[in-house]
């Protein structure tokens, strides 16, 4: 590796240097002042919530809740190779291997204070919502008992076809229930108000992130999924803020300069692909080489746009916040998973699939098989599913995973 | 009829229950297979439909892994593996009651690949016994409803659906008094035989269930003969036993089932529905109070509460976890249960994980006869 280094050339280096995403630097400026106060409030008087990442944050931001994201810090300890140690803490203590390593690597780490940034800070509550999966309420029910404190569940029931009204009604008596439980606990009244700024800023960093993303229809590709899964901690973590809305601006703007002066991020782009699921996170850089060195770009992917918000009705906030967190990705049928899928390969142009099949997620695994014969039918383009798991690497195979990548390039077009 | 006969015939439907189904085909029985505790099949036999209940199957997979990972549970492999290869082409369709991530995806998948003229999903709640959740839950049963009416094309009327509710109450009251009658007399019939004669009504019509409970019920309350000695009494806990393997190993390492925690068990029959309150309402509010699977969040009754209070009350002297591997909801409230059970109770437990497709029974009775021998301290 370091012998490839030096043998680049002036000029390569800075084609190297003119191709690389200069946002990416604010991002980490944003992620590590976050952390750096999510983690100095513990012990204060401030509330801190753990929430899962599709759970609505925007209460938790209007009522000056510091939300603390385990998925994300779960992705972090997945690229820092060190989620395997805290899943086996975990393992130690019974939970089987078979879980989800997300959750796993948490209770390790809530156990032992491990991971990059030694955990994360003590909860005083706890916030699930299952439009993710039904692992996230196990998982913070385990928690829950771990820390002693007060878990709300946001229980969104899964959709088939259109959203019926009786599901609606139910998400969003329990939007109001959820209000009244952050009332309770922050000794706080509930500001419409100050709700509605959030949201709507919230909406608004997530129209910007849409943008962003859709930057990518373009060829060559101002960025690959790979940047897009590190760009969008902001969107989940920080959504509803000002200093979110103002890094996707800079973003945004940085993308269409570098599509005005045809900067794609690979040296050369041949062919175009679309991921499905949550990354290999500790595969991440491997991965990239490999995509670089066979000239093909992932362009899109069906996760990172999970936080692309539409529909908002200012006049009914709650409404349509609950109306939009029950239709995510996740909790639909499969047929509008594969109407999803052809309508991305259709805008971003893409000459094939790539699907993870993820041992740590069912609901976005279980089904693939389905829908990449769907995929293919609809759009004539071929498909590839790989076996991993997204932050725990005993799973993973990467000689026989590179092969098959490589088998499937080679063969395209 | 003898109590052993009728036992040893609901022990061989228990063993293989699905030449039985394709009988009651043959007799002119409308089939629809039910793969959840929670299905309100009273709607289905309302409706002149007959409920069977599919448990998964020891088998080799033909056709299944072309749609589902190896880290999906054997329950939905094996059961999607049959109706692919055809095998339960007696079927007129199927009910998926959206418990977990599997069954959910499992319905999408069955739909698309299979050619039933009948295909019903119920999606629960997960925050069960809350007042938030009842109003949702009532209009998924009356949505239920409507998509088996239009499947027979008739109206179910509510007196119907009472009566049908009323023959379900009935089992669920014999059902019981056969575990009460087990436990207040654990000589006169084991638990592979109590089991054996609960689990053979998910392939018959219910109301002849009935009179075979009854008929039982009636043996042993009046010959009260001793079908064995002491033996060591344990609890199982887990979703479904597919085999009565567990139970038939048991009795040979002498100890014996006094009481489960299963979903083909106790769970089962938990809880009765109002007869007087709008069946909708009542069926609905059934599911929502009866005690809870794993996969639905623990608000109504703390789970190790409720274990606690049974394995005192049965007087179980260790607890078995028969897992479905892969299945998230149970596996993770083992590492809590079983911590508690030890430092509280000073009870010890065993977790046994089944995949239908590798099953070894020599491997099982090692590790039952490893975990009876620490128990009874030889």
């Amino acid at each position: 590796m370091s012998e490839e280094k030096r043998e680049l050339t002036e000029e390569e280096k800075a084609d190297r240097e003119r191709r690389k995403i200069k946002s990416a630097g604010a991002m980490r400026e944003l992620m590590t002042k976050y952390y750096i106060e999510a983690k100095g409030a513990e012990g204060t008087d401030r509330h801190i919530a753990w929430i899962t990442s599709g759970a609505p944050v925007e209460p938790l931001i209007a009522f000056d809740v510091i939300p603390v994201y385990p998925e994300n810090h779960g992705a972090m300890c997945g690229a820092a190779h060190m989620n395997v140690e805290l899943c086996e803490v975990a393992e130690g203590r019974g939970f089987s291997r078979d879980l989800c390593s997300y959750a796993r690597g948490d209770i390790g780490s809530a156990i032992t204070k491990g991971g990059p940034i030694g955990g994360l800070p003590r909860p005083t509550f706890l916030v699930a919502c299952n439009n993710i999966c039904n692992t996230v309420f196990k998982w913070y029910e385990e928690l829950a008992r771990f820390f002693d404190v007060p878990l709300f569940i946001f229980d969104t029931p899964f959709v088939r076809g259109d959203l019926p009204p009786h599901i609606e009604d139910y998400s969003v008596r329990q939007m109001k229930e959820y209000i009244s439980f952050l009332e309770k606990i922050t000794g706080k009244e509930y500001d419409e108000p100050r709700f509605v700024e959030v949201a709507a800023r919230s909406l608004f960093a997530s129209a910007l992130w849409k943008d962003v993303l859709a930057c990518n229809e373009h060829r060559p590709a101002p960025m690959t999924c790979f940047d897009a899964f590190i760009l969008m901690a902001p969107i989940v973590t920080l959504r509803g803020t000002q200093e979110v809305v103002d890094f996707y601006q800079a973003l945004l703007d940085e993308m269409r300069q570098r599509i005005e002066e045809g900067i794609g991020i690979l040296p050369s782009e041949r062919y175009r692909i679309l991921w499905d699921n949550i990354p290999i996170w500790y595969e991440m850089r491997n991965l990239g080489k490999l995509f670089m060195e066979l000239e093909t770009c992932l362009v899109a992917d069906t996760y990172t746009s999970a936080w692309t918000f539409e529909g908002v009705d200012a006049e009914r906030p709650l409404e349509s916040m609950a109306r939009i967190y029950t239709e995510v990705y996740l909790n639909i049928n499969l047929e509008r998973m594969a109407e999803k899928i052809e309508s991305l390969a259709e805008r971003y142009g893409v000459d094939g699939m790539i699907m993870h099949s993820n041992r740590s997620c069912k609901p976005y695994s279980l089904g693939q098989y389905d829908l990449a014969k769907e995929f293919t039918r609809r759009t004539g383009k071929p498909a590839l599913i790989i076996e991993a798991d997204h932050t725990d690497s005993r799973w993973y195979d990467r000689a026989q995973v590179e092969a098959r990548i490589r088998d499937f390039v080679e063969n395209l077009l | 009829m003898e109590v052993k006969t009728i036992v040893d015939e609901c022990l061989e439907l228990w063993r293989d229950p699905y030449p039985q189904m394709a009988r009651l085909r043959e007799e002119g029985e409308r089939l629809v297979g039910v793969l959840c505790s929670y299905t309100p099949e009273e709607v289905l036999h309302a409706a002149g439909l007959t409920p069977v209940r599919l448990m998964g199957a020891m088998r080799s997979l033909t056709h299944a892994d072309a749609h589902l990972q190896v880290y999906c549970c054997s329950l939905a492999r094996t059961d999607l593996d049959m109706a692919l290869a055809g095998e339960l082409d007696f079927l007129e369709g199927a009910v998926f009651v959206q418990t977990c991530d599997t069954m959910m995806r499992l319905s999408d998948i069955w739909r698309r690949n299979t050619a039933f003229q009948y295909h019903g999903d119920l999606v629960l709640p997960i925050r069960m016994g809350e007042e938030v959740s009842l109003p949702f839950l009532v209009e998924e049963v009356r949505r239920f409803r409507r998509g088996v009416e239009e499947f027979t094309g008739q109206e179910i009327w509510d007196d119907a659906l009472v009566e049908s509710i009323h023959v379900y109450n009935r089992n669920r009251r014999l059902a019981d008094r056969l575990y009460r009658a087990r436990a207040s007399n654990p000589t006169a019939l084991d638990g592979l035989s109590a089991m054996s004669c609960l689990v053979a009504g998910f392939w018959m019509r219910r109301e002849k269930h009935n009179e075979l409970l009854h008929e039982i019920l009636e043996g042993i309350e009046d010959s009260g003969e001793a079908t064995g000695g002491e033996k060591v009494p344990l609890l199982v806990s887990g979703s479904v036993c597919t085999m009565p393997d567990l139970y038939e190993l048991l009795l040979e390492l002498g100890a014996d089932v006094i009481d489960d925690d299963l979903c083909c068990g106790h769970r089962y029959f938990d809880a009765y529905v109002d007869e007087s309150a709008p069946p909708d309402e009542a069926l609905a509010k059934r599911m929502w109070e009866r005690v809870n699977c794993p996969a639905k969040h623990q608000c109504i009754e703390d789970r190790f509460e409720r274990l606690v209070r049974q394995v005192r009350d049965s007087g179980a002297k260790g607890v078995v976890f028969y897992l479905q591997s892969f299945c998230e909801p149970h596996l993770f409230d083992i590492p809590y249960l079983r911590q508690r059970l030890q430092d509280e109770l000073e009870v010890p437990s065993l977790v046994l994980e089944s995949e239908l497709q590798s099953f070894s029974r020599g491997q099982l009775r090692t590790r039952l006869q490893a975990f009876i021998e620490t128990i009874s301290g030889v």
